[in-house]
C-alpha cells in the first residue's frame, strides 16, 4: 500500500517532534561541563529551602527531591550496594530491592538534612578521575569543624549524562558502608530479611 | 584508670608491630593494579571501586570486647554526654560554644605542628605556626580565628596515628575504647605521643596541673565539643544495620582518607 503525502508528512512531522524532544531531554541532563554549576544551584536552592520558616517541612522534602531525583542514579546505586549479591537475584526481587533502598538513602538523607541551621556550603572543583568518572568536591562549613562531602559521578551509557553514583562525607563513602553491611548482612540473612529489614526503619522513623 | 590504660597500649604496641606491614603494602598494589585496569564490562562498572566491600571476613580479633564497648559507649553517650551537652547548649550561646573549641583548638597546635613536620609536610607546619601565634594574640588567645576568617590560612589535623600511617604502618586489628570511641591499634598507641604534645594532658606542659583538673577540662573539651555536633550520633545509628561494624568501617575509612591527604 502506498503511504499518502498526508500520511508522510505526518509521519515526518511525528519524527522530527521526537527528534526535538529527545534532543531537550539531552539539554536539560547534566553534561562534563555544567556538574559545578549545575549542582551548586541545586545545592544553593536546598540551603534557600531549609532556610525557609514559611514551607511546611513535608512540602521542602518533596521540593529538595524535585531537585536531586533527576541528579542520582538510583539504579546504580542499588546495583552497587548489593554488589555480588545483586546478580543472584531474580528481576521482581531487584525491583523491590531498588524501591526499599532508594527509600532507605532518601530518609537517611532528609535526616541529615534536620540537622542543617545557615551552614555554608562551597563547591569547589571537579576532578575526572576517568573518561566516565568526575568527582565534585565541596565542603559544608560546620559549626566546630569542616566537613569535606564528595558528589561522584558516572557518565551513563544511556544517554551519557552524568549521575551520581556515590557520596563521600569525610572520607566515607556510602555506598561502600551500604555494601558492606548488606554483604554481611546477607551472609547469614535471606534476602527477605533484608527487604524487611529496609522497610522496618521506614516505619520506625 | 591512667596505669591500665597505659599498660594496655603498650600490650598492644607489641602486637601492632608484629603485624606485617608488607601486608598492607600488598593491598594498596593490588588496589592499584586494580585501577589501572581498563574499563570494565558493563555489568560490573563500579566493581573496581567497591569490590573490597564484599569481603565479609574481616581482622577483627577483638569484635567480642569491641562490640560490648560499643554498647557500653552508646549508654555513655546516649544518658550523659547527650543530655549533658543538649543542656549546655542551650545555656551557653553557639559563639561561646564555638570560641572555647577554637581555645582548645589552638592549644593542641603543638600536635599539629610535630606531626606535620615528622610527614614533611613543610608549608602546613609553617602556616600552622602563623595561625597559633595570630589567633593567640589577635584572637585573643585563640577564643577568635582571624586567621582563618581575615587570612584564609585552614587548620591542618594531623595525629601521629596519621605520621605513621604516612610512613605505611598498618592499623592494626580494630579496638573500640572507652568513653573514646572507635580506634585501632595504631591510633591508640598514638595517643601517648600526642597527649605528651597536648597542653590540655598532664604529660608535657602541665597546663592542668593536676589530674583532677586535667579531668574537668577534658571534660569540658568533649561536653562543649559534642554540643556543636548534637544530633549527628543519633542520625548515623539510624543508618546502620548492625551498629559496631558500621561503626567500625566509618572510622577505617575516614582514617585511611586522613592519612592520603
Amino acid at each position: 500500500m502506498r503511504r499518502s503525502p498526508v500520511q508522510s508528512v505526518k509521519q515526518s512531522v511525528f519524527t522530527i517532534m521526537s527528534l526535538l524532544l529527545l534532543s531537550s531531554i539531552q539539554v536539560s541532563a547534566i553534561q562534563e561541563s555544567n556538574i559545578a554549576t549545575h549542582m551548586k544551584s541545586n545545592i544553593d536552592k536546598t540551603t534557600d529551602l531549609l532556610q525557609n520558616k514559611m514551607i511546611e517541612a513535608h512540602e521542602k522534602n518533596s521540593k529538595i527531591f524535585e531537585l536531586f531525583d533527576p541528579v542520582f542514579d538510583y539504579n546504580s546505586m542499588s546495583k552497587i550496594a548489593l554488589g555480588k549479591n545483586w546478580k543472584k537475584l531474580s528481576s521482581q526481587q531487584r525491583i523491590d530491592f531498588k524501591n526499599a533502598f532508594t527509600l532507605k538513602l532518601k530518609q537517611s538523607y532528609i535526616d541529615k538534612l534536620q540537622l542543617y541551621t545557615d551552614e555554608k556550603v562551597i563547591v569547589n572543583k571537579t576532578e575526572k578521575l576517568k573518561r566516565t568518572r568526575i568527582k565534585l568536591h565541596t565542603v559544608l562549613i560546620g559549626k566546630e569543624q569542616d566537613y569535606k562531602i564528595v558528589y561522584k559521578f558516572h557518565r551513563t551509557k544511556i544517554n551519557s549524562e552524568w549521575l551520581i553514583y556515590d557520596v563521600e562525607m569525610i572520607g566515607v563513602s556510602i555506598m561502600k558502608t551500604y555494601r558492606k553491611q548488606f554483604s554481611e548482612f546477607l551472609s547469614s540473612n535471606t534476602f527477605d530479611d533484608l527487604i524487611k529489614e529496609l522497610n522496618k526503619n521506614k516505619i520506625n522513623n | 584508670m591512667k596505669v591500665f590504660l597505659i599498660l594496655f597500649f603498650f600490650t598492644f604496641t607489641l602486637y601492632a608491630a608484629s603485624t606485617p606491614v608488607s601486608k598492607y603494602l600488598n593491598t594498596t598494589q593490588q588496589k592499584i593494579a586494580i585501577e589501572d585496569k581498563e574499563e570494565n564490562s558493563l555489568e560490573d562498572e563500579f566493581d573496581d571501586e567497591f569490590e573490597e566491600e564484599d569481603e565479609v571476613s574481616v581482622n577483627d580479633p577483638f569484635s567480642g570486647y569491641n562490640r560490648t564497648m560499643t554498647y557500653f559507649n552508646d549508654i555513655v553517650y546516649v544518658n550523659v554526654l547527650i543530655p549533658t551537652s543538649t543542656g549546655y547548649s542551650k545555656v551557653v550561646p553557639v559563639e561561646v560554644r564555638q570560641g572555647i573549641s577554637n581555645m582548645f583548638s589552638n592549644l593542641v597546635f603543638p600536635v599539629r605542628f610535630i606531626n606535620n613536620v615528622l610527614q614533611l609536610k613543610f608549608d602546613r607546619a609553617l602556616e600552622e605556626t602563623g595561625r597559633f601565634l595570630v589567633n593567640s594574640t589577635v584572637g585573643l588567645l585563640g577564643f577568635f580565628d582571624p586567621a582563618k576568617s581575615q587570612l584564609e590560612w585552614e587548620a591542618h589535623n594531623e595525629d601521629f596515628g596519621q605520621t605513621l600511617g604516612f610512613y605505611g604502618v598498618g592499623p592494626g586489628p580494630h579496638i573500640v575504647l572507652p568513653f573514646l570511641g572507635p580506634s585501632n591499634i595504631r591510633d591508640t598507641v598514638s595517643i601517648i605521643p600526642d597527649s605528651m604534645l597536648n597542653p590540655t594532658s598532664e604529660y608535657f606542659y602541665d597546663l592542668p596541673m593536676n589530674s583532677t583538673n586535667g579531668l574537668l577540662l577534658n571534660s569540658i573539651y568533649y561536653v562543649n565539643k559534642s554540643s556543636l555536633h548534637l544530633g549527628e550520633y543519633e542520625s548515623i545509628k539510624k543508618d546502620a544495620i548492625d551498629f559496631y561494624p558500621f561503626m567500625r568501617d566509618l572510622y577505617e575509612q575516614n582514617r585511611i582518607s586522613e592519612i592520603k591527604e
